[in-house]
């Protein structure tokens, strides 16, 4: 049995016999070196003397972030650990950077180095997409096409606003409504915002529920979205859904070889959910893959919201251009769908709140055109529909980062 | 045609808009849209063959 009396006794007389050697309580004893020996306390200090108001804002910032996710449930997964991280990089001194603090190091080994981070987590993605509503209705990726739309109006728009071209590019690509795609092509563009192009993507995300039920209801009257379009489901074999994946990637990466990375590991995640054979790497990918990526890039992310990088005009002014792509996104979709109603006989004609689900959201932009539905005509069911053209927006939101990529490196921008 | 170079002396929120952007950003939203739909039209194409073939050995067999 220890004598705890005797080890407390102990350990008062090492500690007592340092503070008095190293002079930080010498005061006690020496009247003249008080203020020598309060020097010695300033250490303690340290850290709270260098906050600075911007530092301050961007703990605000992360605490609504945390508040977002905690209370309102917008992509909490992915807004926690940005929130959290905010705080983390903003406290003066961190020891989370420079060399060898860890959010740092996650961020030059996970996203700079080879953006491990988001193609990673698109294979977790992939796994957990079923293409089998598109397969059996192909025309609706015309929609996952039409509804990048805002992508490439609002890099026109951040150029006027006076962004330099590589950066415009990248404030558009918040308009796919996809994370990682955003993460990615801001990192290989190397753009200043990439904390806030983040943000905003996950923030308009979760916010599609509020944004796209606006702006579609500014393009449409009642009589277009009460349009009922029947579901008649064509069986796909096994063999289409593993040579699509397969298909899709070489398409890609033949016509636009800098979206290969994201759409091949997109695909190969979803081969390995087709394939029938990896039913354990398909459940991995799906849950552990993605969600360990996940806890990861959040923080890792929030590298990019220091407070000298984040706090600046041009934040807010991303933020606004990345609601407008969204809109535009929304809007481009559901007026392609218009468009293509001009050519098809009365009894075919498409719902076109159906093209505005053409963003990369999934499944939520689907759920909310089928609620917009129901809430128009109570019978009209539309669900399917809109998760082909849902599914397509994936495709098309990394054939867009890809196709910006491949022209913004034959424009001699990377 | 419309002169971008009455744009030069334009200068927005966040600095000088240039030229060159201007007419690069358009020329973005061509390719990149019309990129899009042809990479968009082959995956169509691509599935409608492999409907068609996959379908047809079923019901060959």
């Amino acid at each position: 049995m220890w004598d705890l009396s005797a080890i407390h006794l102990f350990l008062l007389e090492k500690a007592t016999c340092f503070l008095y050697n190293n002079n930080i309580c010498g005061f006690v004893y020496k009247e003249e070196g008080v203020l020598k020996s309060l020097n010695g306390l300033s250490f303690l200090i340290n850290g709270v003397t260098a906050v600075t108001w911007q530092m301050v804002l961007m703990w605000f910032i992360g605490g609504l972030l945390m508040w977002l996710a905690i209370k309102k449930d917008f992509e909490p997964a992915l807004l926690l650990p940005m929130g959290f991280g905010a705080i983390l990089v903003n406290l003066p001194l961190s020891g989370v950077l420079g060399n060898g603090g860890i959010v740092q190091w996650l961020f030059e080994k996970g996203i700079v180095a080879s953006e491990a981070f988001p193609l990673l987590l698109f294979i977790g993605i992939g796994a957990m997409i079923d293409f089998g509503p598109l397969l059996s209705n192909p025309r609706m990726l015309l929609f996952g096409g039409a509804a990048q739309f805002g992508i490439f109006f609002t890099v026109s728009l951040a150029v006027l606003l006076g962004f330099p071209l590589k950066e415009a590019m990248s404030i558009g690509v918040i308009g796919a409504a996809d994370g990682p795609t955003s993460i990615l092509v801001s990192q290989v563009l190397k753009s200043d915002y990439m904390g806030a192009i983040a943000v905003a993507a996950y923030s308009y995300m979760a916010l599609v529920p509020i944004i796209q039920p606006a702006a579609i209801k500014l393009v449409t009257t009642k009589h277009e979205r009460m349009i009922r379009m029947p579901y008649n489901p064509k069986s796909v074999s096994k063999t289409t859904k593993i040579l699509f994946p397969v298909i899709v990637t070489m398409i890609a990466g033949l016509i636009a070889p800098a979206s290969l990375a994201l759409v091949g590991f997109l695909m190969f995640g979803n081969l390995i959910r087709e394939c029938g054979k990896l039913e354990n790497l398909s459940q991995t990918a799906q849950g552990p893959l993605a969600n360990l990526i996940t806890i990861l890039l959040g923080i890792t992310i929030a590298f990019q919201m220091r407070a000298e990088v984040f706090v600046q005009t041009g934040t807010l002014i991303v933020m606004a251009l990345g609601l407008f792509a969204f809109v535009f996104d929304t809007i481009g979709g559901v007026l392609f769908a218009k468009l293509v109603n001009l050519f098809l006989p009365k009894d075919k004609k498409i719902n076109p709140m159906v093209g505005g689900a053409g963003i990369s959201a999934f499944p939520m932009s689907a759920r909310v055109i089928q609620k917009m539905a129901l809430k128009e005509d109570n019978q009209n069911h539309i669900l399917m529909h809109a998760v082909g053209a849902n599914v397509a927006g994936q495709i098309g939101s990394v054939i867009a980062g890809g196709i910006i990529l491949s022209l913004a490196r034959l424009w001699g921008m990377m | 045609m419309l002169n971008w170079n009455l744009l030069t002396a334009f200068t927005s929120v966040m600095g000088n808009v240039q030229n060159a952007d201007i007419s690069k950003s358009f020329e973005l939203m061509g390719l990149g849209m019309l990129g899009i739909f042809i990479v968009m039209l082959l995956i169509f194409l691509v599935i409608v063959v492999l409907n068609k073939t996959t379908k047809n050995k079923k019901e060959n067999r």
